[in-house]
């Protein structure tokens, strides 16, 4: 029969050490690599000690301390998407840029153009 | 550039014009593309390019046989990311001018001079070639809708007929311009922002000679397109104060 401190601790050092394993695989680039080192120090702790929470509402003048761990999970995830999302927004520019770049240096000039193009170190001077 | 213009009263504007590009994405457009690429090179004898949005079909093949410098791309962009591909291009190669066309056959090759002319003349940075006849009702609604929203006194917001300059083009390649999607109401806003005018030039359009709009095809898409794009006016309000008539 286990204690409930016993489950929180065994899941704080499952998720923490699944964070550091990856970690250390270098499957996390370096700004999420920190984020998620920092949610496997906490989830470790409050594993271990999960009547911080019990404390902390109480400071905080909650009255059912659960609550206080869903409220802020919640809060912390929804800034975890919107900035994935911000993050995926600037990548999709760059992938956009990078793609036209490609397309601009794979140009095949036609059979036979209308009129021979001055070379582009002239063309960059006329601007 | 532009030395055979098929309507007479706007030689003397044509000789003020040089390098100028013709720019025309295309996405699977092998019956018509040719067509049009064998027109341009004919009438105004201005390099042709055709942007290919991954085309399934030969229309690469058919661009360039018809005369037209190809740019592939190697992802789908839509046609606003092939168009802003071939802005790029064109400043790249020093060009000053770029009229964009749609590659399906709408679009006259000969209005092309009756596009530039404003440019030429500086009465405008941009030139948007307009048919609102051609409109459905429920087109038509949109742009009311998208005029209410924008405060801008266009009536086709939606045509892909367009010339732009020299300061159009730097303004459009930027990297503010590359997260759109069409090129219609963004493109407009960011122009407006910059200072930028725009006129509408009276053309003719020919039915699409195959296939429907890209946009106005199913109630889906143009919920998904209206919503997006009011999200769009929306971010922008108070950013796009309308220039006043001291400005212009």
């Amino acid at each position: 029969m286990f204690t409930y401190q016993l489950t929180s601790m065994a899941i704080g050092i499952a998720v923490a050490l699944i964070i550091l394993f990856l970690v250390r695989r270098d499957r996390l680039h370096g700004p999420y690599a920190i984020w998620w080192i920092g949610v496997a120090a906490t989830v470790a702790l409050l594993g271990f000690f999960p009547r911080l929470f019990d404390w902390l509402a109480t400071q905080l003048g909650i009255s059912y301390p659960p609550i206080l761990a869903i409220v802020l999970g919640f809060g912390l995830l929804l800034l975890k998407i919107l900035t994935m999302d911000l993050e995926r927004s600037r990548q999709e520019r760059l992938i956009r840029r990078l793609a036209q770049r490609l397309a601009m240096l794979e140009a095949q000039d036609p059979l036979a153009p209308s009129e021979p193009r001055a070379p582009q170190a002239t063309d960059r001077t006329e601007q | 550039m532009l030395d055979t213009p098929t309507d007479p009263s706007i030689i003397p504007a044509m000789s003020s014009v040089d390098r100028t590009i013709a720019l025309i994405p295309a996405h699977n457009e092998a019956a018509t593309v040719g067509n049009i690429v064998t027109q341009i090179c004919s009438l105004w004898r201005c390099p042709v390019v055709v942007i290919d949005d991954c085309s399934t079909d030969n229309t690469v093949q058919i661009a360039r046989a018809a005369g037209a410098s190809v740019l592939p791309l190697a992802i789908q962009l839509g046609a606003w990311g092939a168009i802003q591909t071939g802005l790029r291009y064109a400043l790249r190669q020093g060009f000053r001018t770029a009229v964009t066309l749609d590659a399906d056959g709408q679009h006259e090759p000969q209005d092309i001079g009756a596009l530039l002319c404003p440019l030429m003349t500086g009465e405008a940075d941009v030139a948007i070639g307009a048919f609102p006849e051609r409109a459905s009702r429920a087109r038509r609604l949109a742009w009311s809708y998208f005029r209410f929203l924008t405060g801008l006194e266009l009536e086709d917001i939606t045509s892909g007929f367009r010339a732009y300059n020299h300061t159009a083009m730097t303004a459009l390649a930027s990297r503010e311009a590359s997260l759109l999607d069409y090129q219609d109401v963004g493109v407009l806003l960011i122009l407006r922002r910059r200072g930028l005018r725009s006129v509408e030039v009276p053309v003719s359009m020919q039915p699409r000679a195959i296939g429907g709009s890209k946009i106005f095809r199913s109630w889906w898409v143009v919920g998904k397109y209206m919503l997006q794009t009011s999200l769009l006016c929306l971010a922008r309000v108070g950013r796009n104060p309308a220039p006043s008539s001291a400005d212009d």
